[in-house]
């Protein structure tokens, strides 16, 4: 019996930092992975990945935020600044921010690799966000999917756990060219009922994990940012 | 970090000694054990990489600007890892990461890419695996256990060649636990959650205790 359970080597997990999400996934996201937030507009899919980045830098894990929407910091900050569990200080330093989006037009995606693996060894984060992700195939020269595939792979190779975000339009519920390549799904969904919209959040996906399945209820709010309030645990 | 290098110092840069490190920092804790003996102590090492490909480290490396001429690679895991990524070091290849009882017995001869010439053991002074609990993800735990002892030994026959066991108790205790009862020495290297505030520079690993 003990050398049973010694025989298997438990994955190594990091904490989502979502209140209710750890416990639905048997204690946070598998290290290394690669995790699609993926919802339409309004979802929360960048308080998931703000949350998730200061989540760790609260626990000594260096962060870094890759955006493909040529979003100044400045702005970026403005509005995640209304969170309670953003901490600004930690930006710059434990929270390392990238922005692609300029060169999302003038690169190939060898470059594009090249370029972002150059920040990760530089920085050396445990936790990396790119948001998002989806900017990529509408912008990327060559082939969408080799681009994925190729960095899904190094991401986990240089050993961190990242959250790559998806936006879908309204009846999709996630990028079908990148949830072939991760390694977990988050489902973060908006339904009309009795005349007003709910959020949900789903773990559609959670390789190694047994996760709870079904729609769990959401709430965001700025002390916490996104919570789920009924986990079936 | 320095004060883990300066117990290492101060046990003459010998043996096998015991790290407890959180398994999300086992990179960064690789990356500058290299930094501190390679490049500021002068000694050369040996890189096992079983976890990732060596490019990986490689790279790092290179971004950091850490000297590594005097570093040599084994990559236990390249030739599962269909991985595409190019780098330029001095590397052995092994077969693959299991059969492991025989891997610490042709460190010298795959660390000085496939000769076998005497003594080439005395060309490393230390060695670092990246990372041994990767290790029962293709071995068993009495496999894996053995392995760690074969480095002990392996430490004694060369002088006491220094040897960092880079594990996390918290996440490997079994394994931990037998790597404490074959070594000397034990180090700890945690970050407390809640305690770093910003502006502290995780990647230092400011907190660090020895026992």
């Amino acid at each position: 019996m003990q050398e049973g359970r010694r025989d298997r080597q438990d994955l190594v997990r990091i904490t989502s930092g979502i209140p209710g999400l750890d416990e639905m996934i048997e204690g946070g996201f598998p290290f290394p992975s690669v995790i699609l937030v993926s919802g339409p507009a309004g979802t929360g899919k960048t308080t998931f990945a703000l949350k998730y980045l200061c989540e760790g830098a609260k626990c000594g894990e260096q962060g870094l935020y890759f955006t493909t929407l040529s979003e100044p910091t400045q702005w970026m900050l403005r509005y995640a600044s209304q969170f309670d569990f953003i901490d600004r200080d930690y930006f710059g330093d434990e929270i390392v921010y990238m922005d692609l989006g300029t060169m999302l037009r003038e690169f190939d995606h060898a470059k594009l690799l090249e370029i972002m693996e150059a920040k990760i060894a530089e920085v050396v984060p445990q936790r990396i966000v790119i948001d998002p992700i989806t900017v990529f195939g509408g912008m990327i020269k060559g082939d969408y999917r080799a681009f994925l595939f190729d960095l899904f792979n190094h991401l986990k190779n240089w050993n961190a756990a990242t959250v790559v975000t998806g936006e879908v339009a309204p009846g999709e519920i996630y990028p079908p060219e990148v949830s072939y390549a991760v390694d977990g799904i988050v489902l973060l969904m908006l339904n009309e009922e009795e005349g007003a919209r709910r959020k949900y959040l789903e773990v559609l996906k959670m390789r190694g994990t047994n996760h709870i399945t079904g729609k769990q209820s959401i709430d965001i709010t700025r002390r916490e940012g996104i919570t789920v309030l009924k986990a079936r645990f | 970090m320095t004060q883990v290098l300066e117990a290492m110092d101060a046990a003459g840069l010998k043996g096998p000694v015991l790290l407890d490190v959180p398994s999300t920092q086992f990179v960064k804790t690789s990356l500058l054990l290299i930094k501190g003996l390679s490049q500021d102590r002068g000694l050369p090492g040996l890189f096992v990489s079983v976890d990732r490909p060596h490019q990986y480290m490689v790279h790092l490396l290179s971004v950091q600007r850490v000297k590594t001429e005097n570093l040599r690679f084994l990559d236990v895991i390249s030739r599962f890892a269909a991985d595409t990524k190019t780098a330029s070091a001095k590397v052995g290849m092994a077969d693959g990461p299991f059969h492991i009882d025989r891997l610490v017995s042709s460190f010298p001869a795959l660390a000085n890419n496939g000769s076998s010439e005497q003594n080439a053991g005395s060309k490393y002074r230390y060695v670092i695996i990246d990372n041994l609990a990767s290790l029962l993800a293709f071995n068993n735990f009495s496999s894996v256990s053995i392995f760690i002892e074969a480095l002990v030994h392996h430490s004694e026959e060369n002088g006491g060649l220094l040897i960092p066991i880079i594990l996390d108790s918290q996440k490997s205790a079994a394994l931990y636990d037998a790597a404490r009862a074959m070594c000397h020495e034990e180090l700890r290297i945690r970050v407390v959650c809640e305690a770093a505030p910003a502006g502290s520079s995780p990647n230092t690993l400011g907190e660090t205790k020895e026992t």
